[in-house]
């Protein structure tokens, strides 16, 4: 992670969206992950949110940061969270009804998503506004990218199709696949979850360990 | 209610839709804390404890001052809006008094956990059951919800102590290098959530 | 004294200034949401029950354990009956599934089911919504008669439209059942109270 004396505004959001990934390098988040990766709509639909909450959180710690005592500073982060994710609740219910009946629980679960009060405690409470967006939005992209390409594996071996919001689902598989339950269901039941995040994580280290092993030699 | 709907409610949260298998709730956790089979258990206890608190005083704020502030303002669910708010700040008190307990009381036992204590109150399986248990019919008696919120904390527990357990007997097999840790342990995960998927037709 | 108000004076500010953000984002946004809540219960009447124009709300006597039960008496155009809808609710596998039935004229027959409020599993459970025609589960209560509860099964019965047997989802028999317990309530506690207001 580059400290907070060097490296530009850009390098942090790099960090977070590769090197710093939070779900797949820091290994947070991963409830969200798991659950609403089953269609690439849900996926998207949950980054956005999340992306929106980290980077309202990360605003006002920012922007309060000298206000804030030590002794309440979780008491407020939690606050802040819990605030902004019932405005994404309530405004996900407002203007797509359906995709929040389907995220169900986990858009409030937001406000216990590890990697959010993370950022407010290592880098909000300590930078200015501009270091602290540049971090908000690269965690907030890398959460859904991660959570994209689980979307898009699952819901493709799972269900045969591609889901963008506010669109119809996509047939991507020929007929046969889907048609008597040829589709591979248990993708998006939960093993599926759990193996696919698995396999993306040890892929993931994987090119990591080779860059670095690159970069080294 | 009776004590064999009890019983189902019970086996259902805790067994046939386990929180960490079925309900992905408490992951972080599950995949942080499992190493060793005594962390994990410990983790598991203090989870149940908090687990069965919070759902208890969550419903109570749910039923007996949401709803009768807003019955009193004319729209029942007028106040609703503060639900999340109320929820999270009351589970971040039980995990501080969790806290200062274990301090007093049980000095060793509050080093060995560390900084897995206060991460107690990003555990969504807590934060998961009381939005449940305000949201499902057959919870809305306050005996069936703290059945319910102390039946996910055990399914939790069970959950949380078996991985451990295998875990410590990985940690002698040859591992490929990227999947140690957290890909390995979402593998078996996997295999453990296909498991449990067996229980599901009890409790009917 | 002065140590806690030195403190916590923020957090008290920021609890103030948060609760009326959330009240005006509530205020704001109420009517929105249940306007989509309305036009969910529309397009399902609309979808289970052809030929309606206009639909009146009707009393009903005895309600059961789901207190949303809603009847309507679907009218067309010229004000004739065409059949009825009522929306009813039970529990689900995780939570609440609220769904709308259509009835014939008569009420001796099914016109149609649309789920329109559920959480079910999805890609399992949510197969009993119907996003394309893939999902036969919903679809197989078209035309079917009210005169006995309907029962579930795993084989493929979806086709037998003289029979109650209803087809479940594959790996959503849960979920499949819970809807099924819905609509066996409607044609068992409702049905026979429509007549008196046709």
């Amino acid at each position: 992670m580059a400290d907070e004396d060097n490296g530009s505004n850009l390098q942090q959001f790099k960090e977070g969206v590769l090197s710093n990934n939070p779900v797949l390098v820091q290994l947070l988040g991963m409830c969200p992950t798991l659950a609403v990766t089953n269609s690439v709509e849900n996926a998207l639909v949950m980054g956005a949110a999340a992306t929106f909450v980290v980077v309202m959180s990360n605003l006002i710690t920012s922007a309060l940061r000298n206000l804030i005592k030590p002794h309440v500073r979780i008491l407020i982060f939690t606050l802040t969270i819990a605030t902004f994710v019932t405005i994404a609740d309530l405004t996900l219910k407002a203007f797509m009804y359906k995709v929040s009946l389907q995220l169900g629980a986990f858009i409030p679960l937001i406000i216990v998503n590890c990697m959010i009060i993370c950022r407010a405690e290592v880098v909000a409470i300590k930078n200015g506004v501009g270091r602290s967006l540049a971090d908000a939005f690269g965690i907030g992209i890398g959460f859904t990218l991660a959570l994209l390409i689980l979307g898009v594996v699952r819901e493709w071996l799972g269900s045969g199709t591609i889901t963008f919001p506010f669109a119809d689902p996509i047939s991507v598989m020929p007929a046969a696949f889907t048609a008597n339950g040829h589709n591979w269901i248990i993708m998006i039941l939960p093993p599926g979850a759990f193996l696919t995040l698995g396999v993306v994580v040890g892929i993931s280290n994987q090119i990591r360990a080779r860059r670095e092993k690159g970069g080294a030699a | 209610m009776s004590f064999g709907g009890l019983i189902a409610i019970f086996l259902g949260v805790a067994l046939v839709n386990n929180l960490v298998f079925q309900g992905f709730l408490g992951i972080c956790p599950f995949l942080g804390v499992s190493r060793k089979v005594d962390m994990a258990f410990g983790m598991g206890c203090a989870v149940t404890f908090v687990i069965t608190v919070s759902g208890v005083v969550t419903w109570l704020i749910v039923h007996a001052v949401l709803t009768p502030i807003g019955g009193a303002i004319g729209h029942t669910e007028a106040l609703y809006f503060l639900k999340y708010v109320a929820f999270i700040m009351v589970i971040a008190s039980m995990v501080q008094l969790v806290e200062m307990y274990l301090r007093k009381f049980f000095p060793g036992l509050y080093t060995a956990f560390g900084v897995f204590l206060p991460l107690i109150t990003t555990n969504c399986a807590i934060l998961g059951t009381c939005l449940y248990i305000d949201m499902k019919p057959e919870t809305q008696h306050l005996l069936n919800a703290a059945v319910y919120a102390f039946g996910g904390g055990i399914g939790f527990l069970v959950a949380i102590t078996i991985m451990a357990g295998i875990r410590e007997h990985i940690r002698f097999s040859d591992v490929p290098k990227c999947l140690q840790g957290a890909g390995i342990t979402l593998l078996v995960a996997a295999i453990l959530a296909l498991a449990f998927t067996g229980f599901t037709g009890i409790g009917k | 004294m002065k140590k806690f108000v030195d403190e916590s004076w923020l957090v008290l500010a920021m609890g103030v200034v948060f609760a009326a953000l959330l009240a005006a984002t509530h205020t704001g946004l109420n009517d929105r949401i249940k306007a989509n809540e309305v036009e969910a219960l529309n397009q399902a009447i609309e979808e289970v029950v052809p030929g309606v124009e206009t639909k009146e709300q009707i009393e009903i006597e005895e309600t059961g354990a789901g207190d949303e039960t809603a009847v309507y008496k679907c009218l067309d155009a010229d004000g004739n009956l065409v059949g009825w809808a009522v929306q009813a609710a039970g529990p689900g596998f995780i939570d609440k599934i609220t769904l709308v039935a259509g009835l014939s004229r008569e009420g001796d027959r099914l016109t149609g089911i649309k789920p329109i409020k559920h959480t079910e599993t999805p890609g399992l459970g949510n197969k009993i919504d119907v996003k394309d025609e893939l999902n036969f589960y919903p679809l197989q209560y078209a035309g079917r008669s009210t005169a006995a509860p309907f029962e579930l099964f795993k084989e493929r019965v979806r086709d037998a439209k003289d029979t109650n047997r209803i087809e479940a989802i594959t790996g959503a028999t849960y979920s499949s059942q819970y809807v099924m317990e819905i609509v066996n309530d409607v044609i068992t506690r409702i049905r026979p109270q429509l007549a008196e207001h046709r």
